[in-house]
């Protein structure tokens, strides 16, 4: 399936903007169940500086400043890319959890290592054990681990309730496990927290779900979103993204932006500047399957 | 280590000199015998005597004190916190000593290169299972955004520095590592500058190695760093902020090297460059020698809530268009937790034994080290697994039961935060107390520096640290630690090659030019006007105090005029009434008059007293420590205090010992005045320090007019008399006037008076004529604002016809004169606010923007 994905970030300055730098992850990763066919970012007013690299995880960096005093900034990134179906491993055949926690912990093969670096602590999610207490009716005793990380998946999807208000980028994973609410980035960060607490790696999924518009309903532009999950890493397996926003394993509705060790390490759009007084943002997201493009 | 030992010789000197037979003592063997690399300083000190030694050491310490602030003084002149107090007795190292510390100090430093190198390039060490994973993983200053990133001619390490200790079987450990901002060079060389002028004779006899020729190496190491202009590199030292204890050290290796010290908001990227913002613009920067922490250096791509770094700074080093030493991401190599792995990792990248190993070490992540650590915990120091803090170790030995039993719980709930390292007795080395010469516990820290393309080279010398307590079992070096030169022993002539300037002339401020930071125009503006404030506060205060001793009675005082309009002029300088009205006193005794001079004085509550305004010149000055010359800060020092006599006033002296003390405090002022004007070179520095104390001069003019000048009185010759002479123009008038007083008279030569230097005129034709010599400004017309303001102001002077202007009225006021003086009163703020717009407002903080929120699909719906 292809998809066509449209990112708009508007900010609206009450006072101008003398110099500013920017880092933006909006250009979707390529992997074996995605391919990138088109992609541009345009932003405006012109930076005096863009560039472009791969960073530490592979995701597909953009980094650019601005010289020229202006009262607004508008960065939108067009992608067109191409989904495929992924292979659905048997959770069964999986090893068990503890298997794949000690074997982080003491093979020190480069895959093994990258997958190690993703059980530690980061920025914004920190293992602790209220963590370890409400991930452990999941991690029973041998289970193997697609089995107890589906699972941790269901039980966040039930036990959570989904509230744009309940919670901001700075509210701490402590908060969203007391007041049982949150968004998204909240459950993938919860879930993150989960599985590092078990000795297991959390990886941080940024990106987008295609909807579809409720039915006899027109597809409204600029109604979606970004999303974002989690993945735990399994050796032969590799990574396994989990959504337990939408209680799924991910297969040909996610479209991967970038993935780190949680939103601080892919925040699509962040900045310093300098001036500038107050400041408006807008995003606008549109993600439409090529063949209903409206 | 030491070949030849010999008795004591017959010297009070050492003769009561008893170490402790727990430690090893770096002067005297167990026999108490005199070690032979002792022997030259020893033999030199017993015929010098104790009692001489101490003499000049007194007068060392009055030297110390001026330079004071310079010395070891930082903080807020109160808080007068000394990281050290210097110790007369050097440490000294003997050539053997010398040749295996040098030896093992290149090694720890090419080890921690290679190592740094491959942490964030290849990482074999962590595939070959060298080193557990975890201690890269879990550091917060493994910067992953640097991952991959080759530093300027692939220096990973530039600087290095290591606390080594001798223990009892006389073998040296390192028990600390500094591989991201090593500090203490500065220190050292400061204290190597004072003991040299204490005991010069003997440090010439001693034949003891130069430090100049590492800080040449330094210099040159830096110079060759820069990716362009290796010529003429433009080089800044990135200072971590006024508030860090080792400010004054940066600010006093910045001033030696001929670095820019600056501030992370004296910088800004452009792209991919690093400029220093300048009053003549942007000046590209080729090599930062950073104090600023890894983590805090770019807060758009690492800690987003730094205001120390600099937005992009990450960005221009991964272009390489900029060096920064030592590189980001080098404080991953100082985690106490690699310790136990160095002597593996050093055979592995480098293939050697390791030399000077640290003490015998556990990270207590590894599941082996728990159980072998609890066991000896007593015998143990527990550190962080991550931060360097030789500050603060924690000797297990010296705990108590409750602290034992915190500590062991807090090792087994995440024993993969600690490392713990056998305690190592240290060595003693002789201190001078009054009951003579005292063994006390040594740590000494050496400094290496990178040579190129590779190797390092050391500086003979370092930075000794002594306990302030007897007994080697005090640990801990920070509190009331002292610190001493460090001597390391040549076999051959030494060479005299010296950095210093060559005469004892103040250092003049030799970047002509434009590249004075703005934030540092601003300080010295700041500083010019704050100590011209306090001398015309001192001045008036003074002149009003040699009054009131005069009267005989309360009678006379009533009798007298001048009283209410001085006092008037002195409430309105130091509440800021330039253009406000002046409040008169109604009714006025002596006491009232004392406790209104006092209060003016000494009152340090209210910002506009003498001792506020001398405390701010001080804050003012510190921050441009680099850029004022040694004599002028030794001034500055010196009014330090004077500010502590000031506040003494407060308690009721007598109103003589107030004037005295006033008296002094001016002709201190009169001192900084004239320093700052001789030995400052006349570019930027000198036109912002002089234009912040002709704009004072000429409102404190202004302000002293409109409180005596405006009321006519009876007798307005004592009143004139005192104008004159706190205007400090009363032999000019009397020149010109003979003993004539009269209002117009004095008004138009204090006011507009063109030939007099201390006129408002003449302070105003300066301030235009610097206006001029400033860098124009991008974007402004013929003339800048604040060039209008000054000419505007100027050209009333130059028409005002100073007759009509005095003329009275019916009601006994001069109303012209009023209006007049008023008016410029309001235009002198303006010009100063002018200035700070164009040229001193640089200093905008840059602030994070908010990240996108966080998003979220459209419900759980999918």
């Amino acid at each position: 399936m292809r998809i066509s994905v449209e990112h708009r970030t508007r900010y609206q300055y009450s006072a101008p903007v003398t110099t500013s730098h920017h880092e933006a992850r909006l250009s979707p990763r390529d992997s074996e169940h995605q391919r990138t066919l088109s992609q541009g970012v345009e932003i405006s007013p012109e930076p005096s500086v863009v560039r472009r690299r791969s960073d530490y995880f592979g995701n597909r960096t953009l980094y650019f400043g601005l010289c020229e005093p202006h009262l607004a900034l508008e960065v939108t990134s067009k992608s067109v890319v191409e989904l495929m179906p992924r292979r659905l491993e048997d959770p069964s055949r999986a090893p068990p959890w503890e298997q794949v926690a000690l074997l982080l912990k003491t093979d020190r093969k480069r895959d093994v290592l990258d997958a190690y670096e993703l059980t530690f602590n980061s920025m914004l999610v920190k293992a602790n054990p209220t963590l370890a207490q409400y991930a452990r009716p999941s991690f029973t005793s041998a289970r193997p681990v697609l089995e107890a990380a589906r699972d941790l998946t269901r039980r966040i999807h039930s036990d959570f309730t989904y509230d744009r208000r309940a919670t901001d980028i700075a509210t701490p994973l402590e908060k969203v496990l007391e007041q049982r609410r949150g968004v998204c980035q909240d459950f993938a960060h919860l879930m993150i927290g989960c599985l590092r607490s078990h000795g297991l790696a959390g990886r941080y999924v940024s990106g987008y779900l295609v909807t579809e518009p409720p039915p006899g309903q027109p597809r409204l532009r600029g109604a979606d979103a970004s999303h974002a999950w989690a993945a735990t890493w399994v050796p032969e397996f590799g990574w396994i993204d989990f959504d337990p926003t939408n209680d799924l394993i991910p297969n040909g509705q996610h479209v991967t932006l970038a993935y780190g060790r949680d939103f601080d390490d892919v925040t699509p759009l962040r900045g310093v500047i300098l001036g500038g007084g107050h400041h408006t943002l807008k995003v606008a997201v549109d993600v439409v399957p090529v063949d209903d493009e409206i | 280590m030491q070949a030849l030992e010999t008795a004591v010789p017959e010297s009070s000197f050492v003769a009561n000199y008893a170490p402790e037979p727990s430690a090893y003592d770096e002067m005297c063997t167990e026999a108490q015998h005199v070690r032979s690399h002792w022997q030259p300083l020893v033999q030199r000190l017993g015929t010098l005597g104790i009692s001489e030694v101490g003499r000049r050491w007194g007068k060392a310490q009055e030297l110390i004190h001026e330079n004071g602030v310079t010395y070891n003084v930082y903080g807020d002149p109160r808080g007068m916190e000394r990281p050290w107090n210097l110790s007369p007795l050097p440490v000294v190292v003997g050539p053997e000593d010398w040749l295996l510390i040098s030896r093992g100090m290149v090694q720890r430093a090419e080890l921690f290169e290679a190592l740094l190198a491959d942490l964030y390039g290849p990482q074999r060490v962590l595939t070959s299972g060298t080193l557990p994973p975890q201690i890269v993983f879990a550091h917060g200053n493994y910067l992953r955004a640097l991952h991959g990133v080759s530093p300027p001619r692939n220096r990973w390490l530039n600087l290095y520095a290591a606390d080594l200790v001798r223990g009892p079987d006389g073998a040296f450990r390192v028990i600390d590592d500094q591989t991201q901002t090593p500090s203490g060079a500065g220190y050292t060389l400061e204290n190597r500058i004072v003991i040299s002028s204490v005991l010069p004779e003997i440090f010439r006899e001693c034949n003891v190695q130069r430090l100049a020729l590492f800080f040449r190496a330094f210099r040159e190491m830096t110079q060759s760093l820069a990716p362009h202009n290796r010529d003429n590199p433009r080089i800044v030292l990135l200072t971590s902020g006024r508030s860090n204890a080792s400010y004054f050290e940066q600010a006093y290796l910045a001033q030696y090297l001929g670095f820019t010290l600056v501030d992370g908001n004296d910088l800004a990227v452009r792209d991919d460059h690093v400029f220093l913002k300048t009053l003549g613009g942007l000046q590209p920067v080729d090599v930062i020698l950073r104090r600023v922490n890894d983590d805090f250096c770019d807060p758009l791509e690492l800690r987003p809530d730094s205001l120390l770094g600099v937005a992009g700074l990450v960005q221009a080093a991964r272009t390489g268009n900029v060096a920064i030493a030592n590189p980001l991401g080098t404080g991953l190599a100082q985690s106490p937790a690699l310790s136990p792995y160095l002597p593996a990792l050093c055979l592995q990248l480098l293939g050697q034994e390791l030399v000077l190993p640290s003490p015998r070490s556990w990270w207590c992540g590894e599941p082996s080290a728990l159980p072998e650590v609890l066991a000896r915990l007593d015998q143990l120091v527990v550190k962080p697994a991550f931060t360097s803090s030789s500050e603060n170790p924690q000797f297990v030995g010296l705990f108590s039961a409750a602290e034992r039993e915190a500590l062991v719980r807090s090792l087994k709930a995440t024993p993969e935060a600690y490392v713990a390292q056998e305690y190592v007795t240290p060595s003693t080395t002789p201190v001078i107390t009054e009951s003579g010469l005292t063994p006390r516990a040594l740590v000494v820290r050496f400094h290496a520096v990178a040579t190129m393309p590779r190797g390092f080279t050391i500086m003979p010398g370092g930075l000794a640290r002594v306990a302030d307590v007897a007994g080697v079992s005090a640990i801990s070096m920070q509190r009331g630690a002292r610190s001493k030169d460090v001597w390391v022993l040549s076999l051959d002539r030494v060479s005299g090659f010296t950095m210093l300037p060559p005469s004892n002339r103040p250092l003049a401020l030799s970047r002509g030019g434009g590249d004075l930071p703005s934030r540092v125009a601003d300080n010295l503006y700041w500083l010019g006007r704050y100590a011209e404030r306090a001398e015309s506060v001192a001045r008036l205060a003074r002149v009003i105090g040699a009054r009131l001793l005069d009267l005989s009675s309360e009678g006379e005082l009533q009798r007298s005029h001048e009283f209410g309009p001085l006092l008037a002029a002195l409430e309105a300088q130091t509440e800021f009434l330039y253009s406000a009205d002046i409040p008169y006193a109604e009714s006025m005794t002596i006491e009232t008059c004392e406790a209104a001079l006092v209060s003016a004085v000494s009152d340090d509550s209210r910002e506009g007293s003498l001792a506020g305004v001398i405390r701010a010149a001080l804050r003012a000055g510190r921050l441009v420590r680099d850029r004022i010359s040694m004599d002028t800060w030794r001034v500055l020092a010196t009014l330090d205090g004077e500010i502590e006599d000031l506040r003494g006033a407060r308690g009721g002296h007598h109103l003589s010992t107030l004037v005295n003390l006033l008296n002094r405090v001016e002709v201190t002022l009169s001192a900084f005045s004239g320093l700052a004007i001789d030995s400052m070179t006349r570019g930027q520095a000198f036109h912002f320090l002089d234009m912040g104390r002709r704009l004072e001069r000429g409102t404190a003019l202004v302000t002293l007019l409109r409180a005596t000048t405006v009321r006519v009185s009876d007798r307005e010759g004592p009143l004139l008399e005192a104008v004159l002479e706190i205007a400090d123009s009363g032999m000019t008038y009397r020149r010109r006037y003979l003993a004539t007083l009269q209002t117009p008279a004095v008004v138009d030569l204090v006011l507009a008076d063109e030939s007099n230097p201390r006129s408002a005129i003449y302070q105003l034709r300066a301030l235009a004529d610097h206006i001029q010599a400033l860098p124009p400004l991008p974007a402004s017309g013929t003339r800048s604002p604040q060039l209008r303001f000054a000419l505007a102001a100027l050209r009333e002077l130059e028409l005002a016809e100073v007759e009509p202007l005095c003329e009275p009225d019916p009601e006994g006021g001069r109303p012209l004169l009023e209006k007049f003086l008023r008016q410029l009163g309001t235009q002198l703020p303006q010009l100063s606010d002018s200035l700070s717009d164009s040229y001193l407002n640089h200093a905008i903080v840059s602030r994070h923007l908010v990240h996108e929120p966080a998003t979220d699909s459209n419900g759980g719906g999918a």
